[in-house]
């Protein structure tokens, strides 16, 4: 049978309690963050700030699933944080690319 | 903690539905609502349902933003000088009577893991798909396996009813396309 990513990782996530609340503390802190870049994609003002706002939270998002996985031993919520930092870069490429020359997505 | 962690979660993904609600600019609008995918499937995952979350990152974040983006190469983008839309009245009112209806639903719920709650009203039931559903499907994950295994022709339907719909899409876009030529 083979082993999964999270599955060869499992013994990494066999953590104390207080680790455990540093790493809640940590994705906490990171949503603070999450919401500070959320402004700038509010404010914009052009289209360019806001694909980059959203394209950081992404990346942001990917730490806070790490950060998750690791504070509620849940290693699997590693693969969502894979599949998020593929499918966030897409995302950005295709609207610079809209904003670039209208008409092309991909 | 998770406490703390799960109201900061709630602020942003708040903060990101208002926006995407109320902007005016299509362009921004697709923005922002990538943004409110990435904190909902921030919540699945916080909430222990990895394949739903898993689910939200693929549709959420790639192929909304991507069918979105290109609906709207097709058509035209209305210019605006307006950042966000004016509030409508009588939306708002219908709205809130329905936040309303839902907030009282909410607190009729049972806690998560209670004594109470509804999977135990009938226990012989639970316990038998807990018990069997390795044995009856060889699928590990007992959700899975009730959707995938014992509700089989029911899942089926619904596969059919989707491709059904795809056929029908693609028969209208030919059409539209011998009309043009």
């Amino acid at each position: 049978m083979s082993t999964t990513i999270s599955q060869a990782l499992q013994p990494a996530f066999a953590t104390g309690e207080f680790i455990t609340q540093v790493f809640l503390v940590s994705a906490a802190l990171f949503m603070l963050l999450a919401i500070a870049m959320f402004y700038r994609a509010v404010k914009g003002p052009t289209t360019q700030d806001r694909v980059l706002a959203v394209n950081v939270l992404g990346t942001n998002t990917v730490v806070v699933l790490a950060l998750l996985g690791a504070g509620l031993g849940e290693p699997s919520l590693l693969d969502i944080a894979l599949v998020y930092a593929l499918l966030n870069f897409l995302m950005a490429v295709a609207i610079s690319k809209f904003t670039v020359e209208r008409g092309g997505v991909l | 903690m998770s406490e703390l962690f799960a109201g900061v979660l709630f602020a942003f993904v708040l903060a990101a539905a208002l926006a995407t609600a109320a902007f005016r600019d299509t362009l921004t609008v697709i923005v922002v609502f990538a943004a409110y995918s990435l904190g909902m499937a921030l919540f699945y995952a916080f909430l222990l349902a990895p394949d739903v979350a898993m689910t939200e990152a693929a549709i959420g974040a790639g192929v909304t933003t991507l069918l979105l983006l290109l609906t709207l190469a097709k058509t035209v983008r209305e210019d605006t000088d307006r950042l966000v839309e004016r509030v409508n009245i009588p939306a708002v009112v219908v709205f809130g009577g329905l936040l309303v209806v839902m907030l009282a639903t909410l607190g009729e719920f049972p806690a998560v893991g209670a004594d109470d709650a509804m999977a135990w009203y009938n226990p012989e039931v639970t316990q038998h798909y807990i018990a069997n559903a390795y044995d009856d499907t060889g699928v590990k994950n007992a959700v899975t396996a009730v959707l995938a295994g014992y509700r089989g022709f029911d899942t089926f339907g619904e596969a059919v009813v989707v491709f059904s719909a795809g056929v029908a899409t693609l028969i209208v876009l030919n059409k539209e396309v011998f009309t043009r030529e």
